[in-house]
């Protein structure tokens, strides 16, 4: 064999066609919409029913209502107590699991292909006859309460909570923290948890995906045998609209005695999930802050050292979610860090992305789709994102396709509209009197430590 | 009987690089992932925290690859990487589309090959702070932050090499040295003491070419040497000890741990399907008695570390409520613990239906799976155990469990790591 030049990198091979599998789709004629989706790899099945009953449509006073009805779902139904339940999943190796964001509340089954029957059955008793017994709503209640205090102590959760409360005006769900506060959850009763299922787990606008190794017919079957007599719509739905708390460039240092380390969050409200800028902004994201080899990791990480990785994200939601980067870093340098965030943030603005960083990124993109394509989780969360947003049905299909024909010009245009580095709200969440000096010589704008 | 039919097939190169291949050729995207023999454990005194670091130098380029490059190159193509690093080995992996299969390869075996003409002080000082910003986010920022550290001491004498953590000491980490880079490399990061994985959409008549041209000339490196300090344990600490931790925690936590059986003992099935039956899933003894029905715990977890040296450790931790006691917790988890006697083939039958459910989501992933062959090549010789390990679990008798609740999780056996939230006046 001849001898190898390892100073060559090796070219890519012939490129092999990579289709979004291929996806039937039905609506049952009580609204819920049916997608089944054939992965015949291994005998695995993912389930997930998708209900709009989220956190978005929630008054202050009800905050945290949306999350615990769904943790309560698997305490029991009207046949079987939450142990017996959950014995009756288990015992056929069925993995359920609710998860309630600000648009819907989420429940998913994983289980091997041969017990699908029966984990319809059982899908179909938790959501349409939950039994939210005393006992088990008290629980919850208290489990959510302590992990509100819980989050009171970790930097990054305090983080979290900051950027809802300082980026969003008040009174708009999103200031506060998705599952609710001390005084939300406090007086939550088992007649609001019942109320609030009876009147928002609806099919309507709903959806139920199933991917895996099916066969879509039994799908349809079983569909309509446990589902099809399940009637009406949410009473509930998220129509508010958003506003910044402000526009003026502040900084909030949290006070965390002792930390030896600032957490660190710079951003602003960002934009909605539908918007049409949705494609060049991934992409601004990814070479902003989204990729190991972006401009902040590259700078904050791989060249001074300031950290263990810093991102940057947009959080797309049904209204404009938060934009925001985050990092955390060591006392010392927080101030350092905190100018090359801002210097990272205006360079793209004001200079935008070069087209090899576009390229790059819009290779990583179409290429890294295809890898998150290789389970039945991935693909049933997938469509799910179509049904929440109203994406169009083909939307996977064409996205490698649109998200290569981005150009650089695109990507400067969202990032100039979308990135304000002027507007950002600065959070640390550090012990403030090691920090509070040398952050207010930046001198950015107002600062106030709380 | 075991569904599972994952195929493989098992390779060696002359330098000694042992290499599993498993095809699947479902989806165009392939993983590549290298196991070393070397972790935490193979650290001297005065060197901890070491591996990890040596880890992040992997990263930091090879002769014919320079800074950031092995990153920017993946993430072009639209693949994933990482690596980590732990007590008995440390692992290298990525997934890429399976045309780019070569560029892996080339990564890989131009770090194995040449990693230190690329090494220099700025490089080991940029990594060495990103370590230190690792260990203060992770672990001494983090309320609970250092439990492993605090339970490993008290399930490990000084002289084992399990008694220290992963992440090491800042004064070990800032006394690392080029000279330290270049000796871990040339002991360690030999062929004859790694595991090559491929697994998903290759061209199977191809591949072991490829293995071989850019693996092939890497030099094979002399015997690794023996583990330092005393890896000889008696099976069991022979006392309950114990400590008690004032902290800046929310709520009460009570960590016990137990020495079981190491990952390479017969012996360890048992205490995996043990931990399942107490702590897998929500139809769990703790989860159902302490969470669900008495409502003592906020939650609980449960892990049965997969450890190789001497003993491996079992621990059970249970987060209480605010006004929750210490001796309250732990009180009720020994009660649990050692009802576990009482064991029914019906609790078995539901923590194996669980855990082959997991196995099988895991495998969905070609990384995952690479991973586990890498990982049973590595420790056991027998990267086929994928497809046995349910049955492995299944074989556990009803008088295993029981003999194994007596001798192991016992009060001569327990470590008991309490947390409790600081008053402040």
């Amino acid at each position: 064999m001849s001898s190898l030049d390892r100073t060559q990198t090796p070219a890519s091979g012939d490129i092999r066609n990579f289709d979004f599998p291929e996806v039937q789709a039905a609506v049952l004629s009580n609204g819920l919409d049916l997608r089944i989706c054939v992965l015949p790899r291994l005998p695995i099945v993912s389930i997930n029913l998708f209900l709009r009953a989220g956190e978005g449509g929630l008054i202050d006073e009800r905050a945290g209502t949306a999350v615990l009805t769904g943790d309560i779902l698997e305490g029991g139904t009207l046949k079987r107590s939450g142990s017996l339940l959950a014995e009756a999943l288990e015992r056929i190796g069925a993995r359920l699991g609710v998860s309630t964001g600000w648009e819907g509340t989420s429940v998913s089954v994983s289980v091997l292909a041969d017990r699908l029957p029966e984990t319809f059955s059982l899908l179909a008793e938790v959501v349409l006859e939950p039994e939210f017994p005393v006992a088990e709503v008290d629980r919850a209640r208290d489990q959510q309460l302590a992990d509100i205090q819980q989050r009171g102590m970790d930097p990054s959760a305090l983080a979290s909570d900051e950027v809802s409360r300082r980026f969003y005006a008040n009174g708009l769900p999103y200031a506060r923290p998705l599952v609710g506060t001390q005084s939300s959850i406090d007086s939550v009763t088992r007649d609001h948890i019942r109320g609030y299922a009876e009147a928002c787990y609806r099919p309507a606008f709903g959806g139920l995906i199933v991917a895996g190794d099916v066969d879509p017919e039994q799908i349809v079957s079983l569909s309509d045998k446990y589902f099809g007599s399940w009637s009406g719509s949410p009473s509930v739905m998220d129509t508010f609209s958003v506003e910044p708390e402000t526009r003026e460039r502040r900084i909030w240092i949290l006070d965390r005695p002792g930390s030896v380390q600032s957490e660190i969050r710079v951003g602003h409200v960002g934009v909605e999930r539908t918007t049409p800028d949705y494609l060049p902004l991934s992409i601004a994201n990814l070479l902003l802050g989204g990729t190991f080899t972006s401009r902040l990791n590259l700078n904050l990480r791989e060249k001074h050292g300031f950290t263990y990785g810093v991102r940057s994200r947009f959080g797309f939601r049904s209204q404009p979610g938060p934009f925001f980067v985050s990092t955390a870093v060591g006392n010392d340098v927080t101030a350092d860090a905190i100018r090359e965030i801002l210097y990272e943030l205006d360079s793209l603005v004001l200079g935008g992305p070069t087209g090899e960083e576009v390229e790059a990124a819009c290779d990583y993109a179409a290429g890294v789709f295809g890898l998150h394509l290789e389970t039945a989780g991935q693909i049933a969360s997938r469509l799910n994102q179509i049904v929440i947003y109203g994406l169009s049905h083909d939307y996977y299909h064409r996205y490698r396709d649109d998200i290569r024909s981005v150009s650089p010009e695109d990507v400067a245009a969202v990032a100039q509209k979308h990135i304000r580095p002027n507007e950002a709200q600065i959070i640390i969440v550090g012990d403030a009197g090691s920090i509070v000096s040398s952050v207010d010589a930046l001198a950015l704008g107002p600062l106030e430590v709380i | 009987m075991s569904r599972l039919a994952i195929p493989l097939e098992r390779d060696c190169l002359d330098n000694g690089l042992k290499i599993v291949l498993s095809p699947d050729h479902t989806v165009p995207i392939v993983a590549v992932n290298i196991w070393y023999g070397v972790g935490s454990r193979n650290e001297l005194p005065g060197h901890t925290g070491f591996a990890h670091l040596f880890e992040h130098m992997m990263f930091q380029g090879s002769e014919h690859v320079p800074k950031n490059k092995h990153f920017e190159l993946i993430e072009r193509v639209g693949g994933t990487l990482n690596a980590t690093t732990w007590f008995d080995r440390t692992n290298y992996f990525e997934t890429v589309p399976s045309r780019d299969l070569e560029l892996a390869l080339w990564l890989e075996s131009d770090r194995m090959g040449w990693m230190l003409p690329a090494m220099n002080q700025e490089k080991l000082d940029n990594q060495r702070e990103v370590v230190k910003n690792e260990k203060r986010q992770r672990y001494d920022n983090q309320p609970y932050g250092d439990w492993d550290q605090r339970l490993q001491a008290l399930i490990y004498p000084k002289e084992h090499p399990y008694h220290h953590p992963v992440i090491g000491s800042v004064e070990d980490l800032d006394a690392a040295t080029l000279e330290d880079v270049a000796k871990f490399f040339s002991t360690y990061y030999v062929p004859n003491n790694a595991v090559l994985t491929i697994a998903g959409d290759f061209e199977e008549s191809q591949v072991k070419d490829l293995i071989q041209r850019y693996f092939g000339e890497i030099q094979a490196g002399e015997q690794i040497p023996a583990l330092p300090g005393d890896p000889h344990l008696d099976p069991v600490i022979g006392d309950t000890v114990r400590e008690h931790v004032l902290a800046e925690v929310p709520l009460t936590r009570v960590i016990m741990g137990f020495r079981i059986p190491p990952y390479s003992s017969e012996d360890f099935a048992v205490a995996e399907v043990s931990r399942a039956l107490l702590g897998m899933g929500r139809a769990s003894r703790l989860y159902r008695t302490l969470v669900r029905e008495r409502r003592v715990a906020k939650g609980v977890v449960t892990y049965a570390f997969p450890l190789l040296t001497g003993a491996s450790m079992l621990l059970a931790w249970v987060t209480g409520y605010p006004d929750s006691t210490p001796e309250q917790l732990e009180t009720a988890l020994t009660e649990e613990i050692e009802a576990l006697v009482e064991v029914k083939q019906s609790e078995v039958d539901r923590a194996i239906a669980l855990t082959e459910t997991d196995l099988v989501r895991a495998l969905e992933h070609v990384g995952e799976r690479a991973n586990l062959l890498s990982m049973f090549d590595l420790y056991f010789d027998d990267p086929d155990r994928l497809n046995y390990e349910i049955d492995r679990l299944r074989a556990v008798t009803l008088d295993q469990i029981r003999d194994f609740v007596v001798s192991r999780l016992g009060p001569n056996n327990r470590a008991v790591l309490v947390y409790e939230p600081k008053r402040t006046a």
